[in-house]
């Protein structure tokens, strides 16, 4: 469960190695170990520069994608998860956790306790969850509250200092980074029996309790007799306890309205002491029926200091809050396109912003726009070719808007254009951007009285909610558009 | 080398960090271990970079101190670093102590008999116990880092010398009962723990489990570490995972079976473990439930029910390692602590967890492979291979099934279960109306083609297409109903997007002859009926390259024909030219000599032409098996040579004749003194089989006429051949030797050539009878024979020495064919015909007891030496 070394990449397309490694830590008592386990198919740690090499190359993260390559292109050369096996020196290096966010490769190579030729199945090794776990770890990090590549640095510079606290030897004893940057400096509080091992001191001040429960909807529109619409709420429900006292208990529970939506696939943090079996049992591959459970979802906790997310959710509204449709029809150097928007009656008719976004793939710069907007206002971006529909805070009492028009596009310039292998010809969407505070689509809240705070000093408990747009397609009805196999299911 | 600076440091340590070899082996390599360590104590320097020290030194033992020595007097060095440090809070002392663990380890110098790992142990064991080792080790408040620290350090010694910690079980549990720092302590007696039931199980010893759980927190008897132990435990390290049902027998795990005491002893053990192991971060509760569900997995009578309690709360999360945890109790384990319903829940989390969208994708790809290698109660399926649990129907799948809108491997990886599910289908022998499975994988795959059919599209679309056909063709194979649509779904792909060729050929040498087969031909139809030009005819040619054979030969060299005329460059020629050659192995004839006569006069290329008019010669004169191994991979060369290098030397080795070190020994038989001239009896043997084999002889001094070949068409090791005559014809009656060469050829289609050890023709070998004389008078016969000898010959007496055996063995063994008069034992007339033209007559007569006087006549003097030898010669012959 050890990891022999780790690793992280920016990612710099254009420059000779198309990228850099940032850091970089090895464990020689975890490789003297591979070593003995691996045997013969032992490969050791190269040292960055080919590590670097090959991890790109794998990635297909170098600048030569020109020609076939066999060792990479090859049909049979298929991985289904996030674990390569790199070749350097004449040896496969395997397996290697790798993956990209945000231009940056996060890497390691778990300790594998037995040879490694054929290659065990990644489930029977141990090391694979917890190098995953290292490496969200430190994605976690660097992502927090990161701004600009100043912060980046700093960052990165912390993290020797880091992983010495959380991962000594390369057995990881804290996937919470942050945690251990406290710890640094909460050396001088004294600790007791129970303190748990994820919470580095105690808080002290006035006890307060606040959540937050932000919805995503997702919803993928077709308006077609044979394909079905398709929408999904993501809840996740985040928690800051500042309670004094070791291990003060707490329970938070969610409730939803008579009508509101059940919660379904719940996921909780560890921090949640125990799970009632029809919570663990609610999932959105069961089909829905009446008797499905309504909550109160009760999550009995000892909160640890910092923010944390108590459980995430997903879940299955009747009808998607905005329905719509989005015709085009392309003609020569021109495109007409109708657009038609309907909230639905039951959702809050106040946004914090609406916007559709017309994008045109494949096309070059809009030369010319003529448009009728029955609300709201149309912004043209010529060189990105895409549209821009302010819609503004409320729908019209109507609650239903129109969009109209015919867009001209001038010649295509390869350079500036980027290629997106979806939108090709008639196939193309429009995408909803909005934000409703104050609101769930689900019905879903936390009141005041929903949380038992078993420590001294009544807290004051705060809660908030929103509603946030994701992944909210419309696609052209005229033309074909990419399917998922729940739209098939009529 | 003096104190060095911050900044010379920093720069010091970056360049090490660009590439350590290079600084190694560069000239301030030799001294960085040594200087790190100095420096180290070093005022001048701040904690800060003495911190950057020791994380290099964490990093790189093996480089700063390669050998058990340099680590030992390393560690010395750290640890007495350590003790000096002034009793102010400092950050130095946890890195030391890293620092001093990982030298010891990393150097291989950990044992009973370093004095550096005996100074260590006491140290880290009193620091984990919390014990007070006086001002040298700061103030109060460093304490519990420190105690923590030297946790880790312990386990990690234990994790490299399994069984080191075996007596400190009681002393463990003691602290954890107490007020040691959970986690660390936690983890240290799940590690002991377990090296110790697997090494006790292991050597089947008995060491008194009970004895070791029970003491208190003074070990009993001396040192608490137990190197005898850790020797034990040492042959072998063990692995730390619960051993997943296929690794099993490997492991070779004995079941140990405790006593009633020993085993609730145990069980409160692990029972406290797990208490406590909610106060434990979640990837260290991982780490605890693989440690103790491999402790418990070898103990007959210990139910796993003691997880139970943590299982609910462990499904529950959204944790990658808990659930992955949770999945090796269950490999471990089974239906013991998992029942049929349970499993069906795991099952369930574990497909949210697949697809959940608050989870990032690379936890979903891994919850997917856990889904897909799910250890089953009851699987049904072999062993090892991925397959989609029984219980997870198309129901449980539904949220599972690509789209074209995944990232690729999101969707290699669901398409591979969609596949298992069509599979599925199939037995239930669904129809593959819209909305089936089989359906929906038709129009996925239609999707992906047309994605890669996009002019100027990524390479990566391109491959996903392929990798996606692949992976179909590997899970359905047996299903026309797939493979039919996919076949001229990649037929039209190609006909949209030549340059996807490289593709094709590699799909065409991965995949079995279930789309093979009928892709090739439709590749095949697709090239031959659309003649096209420059970059187009090269991707075509490329195609036919692989898939011309036998079939459609007239389609195929009427392509090449009129595609000839496009050839203008050299490497179009012998894109071309790589179409014949595969045409030229598939055996076809006519028609293609036709065009390689017409590539050999219109192309102007010479090399081009050469290369025509040598296929040409080839086909035109080498029989169907010689022209495989003449186009075949060429034994000579290595596979990964170009083909251009692989073709010449496979020529040049085919169509030379090899130098080679005869396989052949050849002998001569016994003398056969009949016939009209004297036949050479050859025996033959060979060491391997040699096919076609000709023997040619060249007699030494021309004193036989030339002789002919002889051809032997095959011959086998162990297999007996019979007898070769070679028909000698005298031009003088003289002994001789013949110089012997064998061409043959090999099994592997190679011509060779071997020069054997040459054979000797003795003098007797030339012996033939005279035709039989008139039966009454032999005598008068004789007598004619004798007297026409001379005037013209020679007349000579000698003495002919006889063995012990006597004059009648000697002429019978040597002389029989040509006795004309015999009267034994005393007296014997010899007449012998020397080809072309003379004769020997001898008479031995009045032999006497060592020897008998020859009188010997010839008509030929040049012979009278020769037979003087041969008779002198005849007692040491016998």
């Amino acid at each position: 469960m050890a990891q022999r070394a780790v690793w992280l990449i920016s990612r710099e397309p254009g420059t000779p190695f198309c990228g850099t490694v940032r850091f970089s830590r090895r464990y020689p008592t975890v490789e003297k170990r591979a070593k003995v386990f691996n045997g013969a198919s032992y490969v050791p740690i190269p040292e960055d520069g080919p590590f670097l090499k090959a991890l790109l190359f794998e990635l297909r993260l170098l600048d030569d994608d020109e020609d076939f390559i066999e060792s990479r292109d090859s049909c049979s050369h298929i991985n289904k998860t996030s674990v390569y096996g790199l070749l350097i020196g004449g040896g496969e290096l395997w397996p290697v956790v790798a993956f990209l966010k945000n231009n940056m490769i996060y890497a390691c190579v778990p300790l594998v306790e037995q040879t490694l030729s054929p290659h065990p199945p990644l489930i029977s090794i141990s090391g694979i969850s917890q190098g995953f776990e290292l490496l969200f770890g430190v994605q976690d990090f660097l992502s927090l509250s990161q701004k600009n590549d100043t912060e980046l640095n700093t960052k990165l510079n912390q993290l020797p200092d880091l992983l010495l606290q959380a991962c000594p030897f390369g057995t990881l004893l804290d996937a919470n980074l942050q945690n251990s940057l406290d710890s640094i400096n909460f050396a001088s509080v004294t600790h007791s029996q129970k303190q748990p091992a994820w919470k580095v001191g105690t808080y002290k001040g006035k006890p307060q309790v606040s959540i937050s429960i932000t919805e995503k909807v997702k919803s993928m529109q077709y308006d077609k007799q044979d394909i079905a619409d398709t929408w999904q709420v993501v809840g996740t429900v985040t928690c800051k306890c500042d309670l004094e006292g070791i291990m003060p208990n707490v329970t938070i529970s969610l409730s939803l309205p008579t009508n509101g939506s059940p919660l379904q696939d719940i996921l909780v943090h560890p921090c949640v002491t125990s799970l009632d079996s029809a919570i663990l049992t609610s999932s959105s591959i069961d089909a829905m029926d009446d008797s499905a459970f309504s909550g109160p979802y009760k999550f009995p906790l000892t909160p640890p200091l910092e923010s944390f997310n108590l459980c995430y959710y997903t879940s299955q509204v009747p009808v998607p809050p905005i329905l719509g449709f989005y015709q085009m029809k392309e003609e020569e150097i021109q495109v007409k396109i109708t657009v038609n928007l309907k909230l639905h009656e039951s959702v809050k008719n106040n946004f914090e912003f609406c916007e559709a976004h017309i994008p045109f793939y494949n096309r070059g710069p809009i030369t010319h726009v003529e448009y009728k907007v029955s609300f709201g206002q149309l912004e043209v971006f010529r060189e990105k070719s895409s549209l821009v529909w302010i819609i503004g805070q409320k729908f019209p009492k109507s609650m239903e808007i129109n969009l109209s028009g015919t867009v001209t596009f001038g010649a295509k310039s390869h350079e500036k254009q980027s290629f997106d292998e979806i939108c090709i010809g008639g196939t193309a969407y429009l995408k909803l951007h909005f934000r409703i505070l104050d609101y769930t689509l689900t019905g879903c809240y936390a009141d005041q009285h929903s949380v038992q705070v078993f420590a001294s000093g009544k807290p004051k408990i705060s809660t908030h909610r929103k509603l946030i747009s994701s992944d909210y397609y419309i696609w052209n009805s005229k033309a074909p558009a990419p399917v998922t196999y729940g739209s098939l299911l009529l | 080398m003096g104190p060095l600076s911050r900044e010379t440091w920093a720069q010091r340590l970056g360049a090490f960090r660009a590439s350590p070899s290079a600084f190694m082996a560069g000239p301030e390599g030799e001294d960085l271990g040594r200087d790190l360590l100095s420096e180290l104590r070093s005022e001048k320097l701040s904690e800060q970079t003495k911190i950057s020290l020791l994380a290099l030194s964490l990093e790189y033992p093996a480089q700063l101190w390669p050998d058990a020595t340099a680590a030992e007097a390393a560690a010395t060095s750290l640890l007495d670093t350590l003790v000096l440090l002034p009793p102010r809070p400092s950050a130095l002392r946890r890195p030391l102590l890293l620092a001093a663990t990982t030298a010891l380890v990393a150097g291989d110098a950990l044992g009973p008999a370093s004095e550096a790992s005996r100074r260590l142990l006491p140290l880290l064991l009193g620091l984990a116990s919390g014990r007070d080792l006086g001002r040298g080790f700061g103030p109060a408040s460093e304490q519990r880092p420190l105690q923590a620290t030297a946790c880790e350090c312990l386990r990690e010694l234990e994790s490299c010398k399994p069984g080191l910690l075996g007596g400190c079980l009681g002393l463990l549990r003691g602290l954890l009962g107490q007020e040691g720092p959970v986690q660390p302590l936690s983890l240290l007696l799940a590690l002991a723990l377990r090296n110790t039931l697997v090494i006790q199980a292991r050597a089947r010893a008995r060491a008194g489990l009970q004895g070791l759980l029970m003491a208190g927190d003074t070990p009993s008897g001396g040192e608490p570490w137990n190197w005898a132990l850790a020797e034990e435990g040492d042959a072998r390290l063990q692995p730390q995972a619960p051993s997943w049902p296929a690794a099993e027998e490997e492991c070779g795990l004995a079941v140990l079976e405790p006593t009633p005491e020993e085993a609730r002893e145990l069980r409160a053990a692990v029972a406290q473990l797990l208490d406590a192991s909610y106060l434990l971060t979640p990837v260290a509760q991982a780490q605890l439930l693989w440690l103790l569900g491999w402790a418990l997995r070898g103990l007959r009578g210990q139910t796993p029910v003691l997880f139970k309690p943590q299982l609910v709360r462990l499904l529950g999360t959204a944790q990658l390692t808990l659930l992955h945890a949770v999945l090796a109790l269950k490999a471990a384990f089974g239906e013991a602590l998992f029942t049929a319903q349970d499993e069906a829940l795991l099952l369930r989390r574990l497909t949210v967890a697949a697809q959940h969208p608050a989870l990032p994708l690379p936890a979903h790809l891994f919850h997917l492979h856990c889904l897909l290698s799910f250890p089953e109660n009851w699987p049904l399926g072999p062993t090892g291979e991925e397959a989609a649990p029984l219980l997870l129907g198309p129901r449980l799948c539904r949220g599972l099934l690509p789209s074209l809108l995944h990232d690729p491997m999101a969707l290699l990886a669901r398409l591979h279960l969609l596949c298992l599910l069509c599979v599925e289908d199939e037995e239930k022998e669904e129809k593959g109306q819209d909305g089936s499975p089989r359906h929906y994988l038709e129009e996925l795959l239609a999707g992906l083609r047309q994605r890669a059919a996009l002019d100027g599209g990524p390479r990566a679309s391109a491959t996903l297409c392929f990798q996606a056909s692949y992976l179909v063709v590997q899970c359905l194979a047996t299903q026309p109903t797939v493979l039919t649509p996919l076949t001229h779904g990649l037929a039209r792909l190609y006909r949209a997007r030549p340059v996807l060729a490289p593709h094709f050929v590699d799909l065409l040498d991965r995949v079995g002859p279930e789309l093979g087969e009928p892709l090739r031909v439709a590749l095949r139809q697709e090239v031959v009926s659309r003649p096209g030009r420059d970059e187009a005819l090269r991707w075509h040619l490329q195609i036919l390259a692989e898939v011309a054979d036998g079939k459609a030969q007239s389609a195929t060299l009427g392509f090449l024909g009129a595609a000839a005329a496009h050839c203008t460059d050299w490497g179009l020629q012998q894109a071309l030219l790589r179409v014949c050659r595969a045409l030229l192995r598939a055996g076809v004839g006519g028609g293609l000599a036709d065009l390689l006569q017409a590539l050999a006069r219109q192309w102007e290329d010479p090399d081009g032409r050469d290369h025509a008019r040598l296929y040409y010669i080839l086909l035109a004169h080498l029989a169907g098996p010689k022209l495989g191994v003449a186009l075949g991979p060429s034994p000579a060369a290595p596979a990964l040579a170009s083909s251009l290098v692989a073709e010449n030397q496979g020529f040049a080795a085919v169509l030379m004749v090899q130098e080679a070190p005869a396989p052949i020994r050849l002998s001569v038989g016994p003398h056969r003194a009949a016939g009209p001239g004297p036949v050479l009896q050859l025996h033959v043997e060979v060491l391997e089989p040699a096919y076609s084999l000709e023997l040619r002889f060249r007699v030494e001094g021309q004193v036989y006429a030339p002789l002919g070949a002889v051809h032997v068409p095959c011959l086998c090791p162990g297999r007996p051949c019979r007898p070769l005559l070679l028909p000698l014809q005298p031009r003088r009656p003289a002994p001789t030797r013949l110089d012997v060469r064998a061409l043959y050829t090999t099994p592997t289609g190679l011509t060779c050539h071997a020069h054997l050890p040459p054979l000797p023709v003795n003098f007797a070998d030339l012996f033939l009878p005279f035709p039989q004389a008139p039966e009454g008078d032999k005598l008068g016969f004789f007598e004619e024979l004798w007297d026409s000898c001379l005037p013209k010959g020679a007349e000579s007496r000698l003495w002919c020495p006889l063995g012990p055996q006597g004059l009648e063995a000697l002429v019978s063994r040597h002389l029989e064919p040509f006795v004309v008069v015999a009267q034994p034992p005393t007296s014997y007339h010899v007449a012998i015909r020397l080809p072309p033209d003379s004769r020997l007559l001898l008479r031995l007569e009045a032999a006497q007891e060592d020897g008998v006087p020859v009188a010997l006549r010839t008509d030929d003097w040049a012979v009278l030496p020769l037979a003087g030898d041969y008779l002198r010669g005849l007692s040491a012959a016998v």
